[in-house]
Protein backbone atom coordinates (compact mmCIF):
# COMPACT_ATOMS: atom_id res chain seq x y z
CA UNK A 1 0.00 0.00 0.00
CA UNK A 2 1.23 3.51 -0.76
CA UNK A 3 -0.21 6.66 0.81
CA UNK A 4 0.66 10.36 0.59
CA UNK A 5 2.05 12.05 3.69
CA UNK A 6 -1.25 13.30 5.01
CA UNK A 7 -2.53 12.28 8.44
CA UNK A 8 -6.02 11.72 7.07
CA UNK A 9 -4.68 8.52 5.41
CA UNK A 10 -3.61 6.95 8.72
CA UNK A 11 -7.08 5.55 9.37
CA UNK A 12 -7.29 4.23 5.81
CA UNK A 13 -4.18 2.12 6.42
CA UNK A 14 -5.32 0.82 9.81
CA UNK A 15 -8.83 0.06 8.53
CA UNK A 16 -7.44 -2.07 5.72
CA UNK A 17 -5.22 -3.95 8.18
CA UNK A 18 -8.05 -4.30 10.73
CA UNK A 19 -10.31 -5.79 8.06
CA UNK A 20 -7.56 -8.14 6.96
CA UNK A 21 -6.99 -9.33 10.55
CA UNK A 22 -10.73 -9.70 11.18
CA UNK A 23 -11.00 -11.87 8.07
CA UNK A 24 -8.29 -14.09 9.60
CA UNK A 25 -10.27 -14.31 12.87
CA UNK A 26 -7.64 -12.48 14.91
CA UNK A 27 -8.73 -11.64 18.43
CA UNK A 28 -10.22 -8.13 19.00
CA UNK A 29 -7.70 -7.29 21.70
CA UNK A 30 -4.78 -8.14 19.41
CA UNK A 31 -6.33 -6.12 16.58
CA UNK A 32 -6.54 -3.13 18.96
CA UNK A 33 -2.80 -3.41 19.76
CA UNK A 34 -1.80 -3.85 16.12
CA UNK A 35 -4.03 -0.98 14.97
CA UNK A 36 -2.50 1.29 17.60
CA UNK A 37 1.10 0.41 16.67
CA UNK A 38 0.40 0.70 12.94
CA UNK A 39 -1.20 4.13 13.39
CA UNK A 40 1.67 5.32 15.61
CA UNK A 41 4.28 4.14 13.10
CA UNK A 42 2.47 5.59 10.07
CA UNK A 43 1.96 8.85 11.96
CA UNK A 44 5.72 8.99 12.72
CA UNK A 45 6.53 8.29 9.07
CA UNK A 46 4.23 11.11 7.89
CA UNK A 47 5.07 13.72 10.51
CA UNK A 48 8.69 13.03 11.50
CA UNK A 49 9.93 11.11 8.45
CA UNK A 50 8.33 12.93 5.53
CA UNK A 51 7.71 16.19 7.46
CA UNK A 52 4.06 16.27 6.29
CA UNK A 53 5.14 16.80 2.66
CA UNK A 54 2.10 15.41 0.88
CA UNK A 55 4.02 14.54 -2.30
CA UNK A 56 6.32 12.18 -0.39
CA UNK A 57 4.93 8.66 -0.13
CA UNK A 58 4.76 6.23 2.77
CA UNK A 59 4.93 2.55 1.77
CA UNK A 60 3.26 -0.12 3.88
CA UNK A 61 3.48 -3.88 3.40
CA UNK A 62 2.25 -6.53 5.80
CA UNK A 63 1.59 -10.23 6.15
CA UNK A 64 0.18 -12.78 8.55
CA UNK A 65 1.70 -16.20 8.46
CA UNK A 66 1.68 -18.95 11.06
CA UNK A 67 0.55 -16.60 13.83
CA UNK A 68 3.19 -14.01 12.94
CA UNK A 69 1.95 -10.59 11.86
CA UNK A 70 4.73 -8.59 10.20
CA UNK A 71 4.59 -5.06 8.87
CA UNK A 72 7.09 -2.72 7.26
CA UNK A 73 6.53 1.02 7.00
CA UNK A 74 8.87 3.10 4.89
CA UNK A 75 9.22 6.84 4.54
CA UNK A 76 11.64 9.13 2.73
CA UNK A 77 13.04 10.74 5.85
CA UNK A 78 16.48 10.59 7.36
CA UNK A 79 15.37 8.32 10.16
CA UNK A 80 16.10 8.69 13.82
CA UNK A 81 17.78 6.97 16.71
CA UNK A 82 15.00 5.36 18.78
CA UNK A 83 17.47 5.14 21.65
CA UNK A 84 17.47 8.93 21.83
CA UNK A 85 13.73 9.25 22.33
CA UNK A 86 13.30 10.14 26.02
CA UNK A 87 11.50 7.52 28.11
CA UNK A 88 7.99 9.00 28.53
CA UNK A 89 7.33 6.88 31.61
CA UNK A 90 10.05 8.57 33.67
CA UNK A 91 8.62 10.75 36.40
CA UNK A 92 10.10 13.93 34.90
CA UNK A 93 8.64 13.15 31.44
CA UNK A 94 5.10 12.15 32.45
CA UNK A 95 3.75 15.64 31.83
CA UNK A 96 5.36 16.00 28.41
CA UNK A 97 3.04 15.70 25.46
CA UNK A 98 5.20 13.75 23.01
CA UNK A 99 7.37 10.64 22.77
CA UNK A 100 4.75 8.04 23.65
CA UNK A 101 4.22 6.61 20.15
CA UNK A 102 7.65 4.97 19.85
CA UNK A 103 7.38 3.72 23.44
CA UNK A 104 3.92 2.18 22.86
CA UNK A 105 5.20 0.37 19.75
CA UNK A 106 8.16 -1.04 21.68
CA UNK A 107 5.86 -2.25 24.48
CA UNK A 108 3.12 -3.77 22.34
CA UNK A 109 5.03 -5.34 19.48
CA UNK A 110 7.24 -8.41 19.90
CA UNK A 111 9.96 -7.25 17.52
CA UNK A 112 10.77 -3.73 16.30
CA UNK A 113 13.64 -2.76 14.04
CA UNK A 114 14.48 0.60 12.53
CA UNK A 115 16.61 0.77 9.38
CA UNK A 116 17.98 4.01 8.03
CA UNK A 117 19.56 4.30 4.61
CA UNK A 118 20.18 7.01 2.05
CA UNK A 119 16.86 6.06 0.41
CA UNK A 120 14.76 6.47 3.53
CA UNK A 121 13.76 5.14 6.88
CA UNK A 122 12.03 1.84 7.58
CA UNK A 123 10.38 0.42 10.64
CA UNK A 124 9.79 -3.30 10.74
CA UNK A 125 7.45 -4.69 13.41
CA UNK A 126 6.32 -8.19 14.33
CA UNK A 127 3.57 -9.37 16.64
CA UNK A 128 2.94 -13.02 17.45
CA UNK A 129 -0.74 -13.70 17.82
CA UNK A 130 -3.16 -16.42 18.83
CA UNK A 131 -1.35 -19.45 20.26
CA UNK A 132 1.99 -18.01 19.08
CA UNK A 133 1.51 -15.09 21.49
CA UNK A 134 4.44 -14.25 23.72
CA UNK A 135 7.09 -15.70 21.36
CA UNK A 136 10.10 -13.47 20.88
CA UNK B 1 -16.05 12.25 18.73
CA UNK B 2 -18.88 13.52 20.88
CA UNK B 3 -18.57 15.15 24.28
CA UNK B 4 -21.79 15.60 26.21
CA UNK B 5 -21.45 17.83 29.24
CA UNK B 6 -23.65 17.57 32.32
CA UNK B 7 -23.43 19.53 35.53
CA UNK B 8 -23.95 17.33 38.58
CA UNK B 9 -24.04 19.55 41.66
CA UNK B 10 -21.04 21.63 40.64
CA UNK B 11 -19.14 18.74 39.12
CA UNK B 12 -18.83 18.81 35.35
CA UNK B 13 -19.27 15.30 33.96
CA UNK B 14 -18.19 14.89 30.34
CA UNK B 15 -19.48 11.84 28.51
CA UNK B 16 -16.98 11.05 25.79
CA UNK B 17 -18.11 8.96 22.83
CA UNK B 18 -15.91 7.80 19.97
CA UNK B 19 -12.17 7.62 19.46
CA UNK B 20 -9.54 10.04 20.75
CA UNK B 21 -6.81 9.98 18.14
CA UNK B 22 -4.77 12.29 15.95
CA UNK B 23 -7.87 13.19 13.91
CA UNK B 24 -10.20 13.94 16.80
CA UNK B 25 -7.66 15.26 19.34
CA UNK B 26 -7.86 18.90 18.07
CA UNK B 27 -11.65 18.85 18.54
CA UNK B 28 -11.27 17.40 22.05
CA UNK B 29 -8.67 20.05 22.88
CA UNK B 30 -10.98 22.82 21.65
CA UNK B 31 -13.80 21.62 23.92
CA UNK B 32 -11.53 21.43 26.94
CA UNK B 33 -9.87 24.76 26.22
CA UNK B 34 -13.33 26.28 26.78
CA UNK B 35 -13.79 24.31 30.00
CA UNK B 36 -10.34 25.35 31.24
CA UNK B 37 -11.08 28.93 30.10
CA UNK B 38 -14.23 28.89 32.25
CA UNK B 39 -12.06 27.64 35.15
CA UNK B 40 -14.24 24.64 35.89
CA UNK B 41 -12.50 22.98 38.79
CA UNK B 42 -14.14 19.58 39.25
CA UNK B 43 -14.23 17.53 36.08
CA UNK B 44 -15.11 13.89 35.54
CA UNK B 45 -14.42 12.36 32.14
CA UNK B 46 -16.62 9.34 31.59
CA UNK B 47 -14.87 7.11 29.03
CA UNK B 48 -17.68 4.57 28.74
CA UNK B 49 -18.16 5.41 25.06
CA UNK B 50 -14.46 5.64 24.20
CA UNK B 51 -13.30 2.63 22.24
CA UNK B 52 -9.83 3.83 21.24
CA UNK B 53 -7.13 6.28 22.31
CA UNK B 54 -3.75 6.82 20.63
CA UNK B 55 -0.64 8.73 21.73
CA UNK B 56 -2.07 12.00 20.35
CA UNK B 57 -5.19 11.43 22.46
CA UNK B 58 -3.03 10.76 25.52
CA UNK B 59 -1.02 13.93 24.83
CA UNK B 60 -4.25 15.95 24.61
CA UNK B 61 -5.46 14.56 27.93
CA UNK B 62 -2.10 15.48 29.50
CA UNK B 63 -2.55 19.02 28.14
CA UNK B 64 -6.06 19.20 29.62
CA UNK B 65 -4.73 18.05 32.98
CA UNK B 66 -1.95 20.65 32.91
CA UNK B 67 -4.47 23.36 32.03
CA UNK B 68 -6.73 22.38 34.93
CA UNK B 69 -3.84 22.12 37.37
CA UNK B 70 -2.74 25.67 36.52
CA UNK B 71 -5.65 27.00 38.61
CA UNK B 72 -6.08 24.10 41.01
CA UNK B 73 -8.72 22.25 38.98
CA UNK B 74 -9.10 18.52 39.48
CA UNK B 75 -9.77 15.80 36.92
CA UNK B 76 -10.98 12.25 37.34
CA UNK B 77 -11.36 9.59 34.64
CA UNK B 78 -13.91 6.81 34.92
CA UNK B 79 -15.31 3.82 33.04
CA UNK B 80 -12.22 3.12 30.94
CA UNK B 81 -12.34 -0.02 28.82
CA UNK B 82 -9.75 -2.69 29.63
CA UNK B 83 -7.73 -1.81 26.53
CA UNK B 84 -7.74 1.94 27.13
CA UNK B 85 -6.89 1.45 30.81
CA UNK B 86 -4.04 -0.83 29.76
CA UNK B 87 -2.65 2.03 27.67
CA UNK B 88 -2.64 4.32 30.71
CA UNK B 89 -0.85 1.58 32.65
CA UNK B 90 1.79 0.90 29.96
CA UNK B 91 2.59 4.61 29.62
CA UNK B 92 2.49 5.07 33.41
CA UNK B 93 -0.08 7.83 32.98
CA UNK B 94 -2.16 6.05 35.61
CA UNK B 95 0.26 7.74 38.06
CA UNK B 96 -0.71 11.15 36.74
CA UNK B 97 -4.46 10.67 36.31
CA UNK B 98 -6.95 9.80 38.97
CA UNK B 99 -8.75 6.78 37.49
CA UNK B 100 -11.82 5.17 39.05
CA UNK B 101 -13.92 2.38 37.67
CA UNK B 102 -17.34 3.99 38.17
CA UNK B 103 -18.62 7.54 37.74
CA UNK B 104 -20.40 7.51 41.13
CA UNK B 105 -17.09 6.78 42.80
CA UNK B 106 -15.45 9.81 41.14
CA UNK B 107 -18.36 12.10 42.03
CA UNK B 108 -18.37 10.86 45.61
CA UNK B 109 -14.64 11.56 45.91
CA UNK B 110 -15.29 15.17 44.84
CA UNK B 111 -18.14 15.75 47.27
Amino acid sequence: MKIPSDIKYIRKVSTEIENFLKSKNVDKSEIFDIRLCVEEAVKNAIIHGNKNKKDLPVFISYSLEDGRFAIEIEDKGKGFDPGKVPDPTKEENLLTEGGRGVFIIRKMMDKVRYDNSSRGNKVFMVKFIGDKKGRH
Amino acid sequence: MQIKQEDKSGILVCYMTGEIDINTAPEVKKTFDKIVGAKKDKIVLNFKGVSYVDSSGLATLVEVLKGLRSYGGKLKLTNLSTKVKNLFEITKLEKLFDITSEEEEAIKAFS
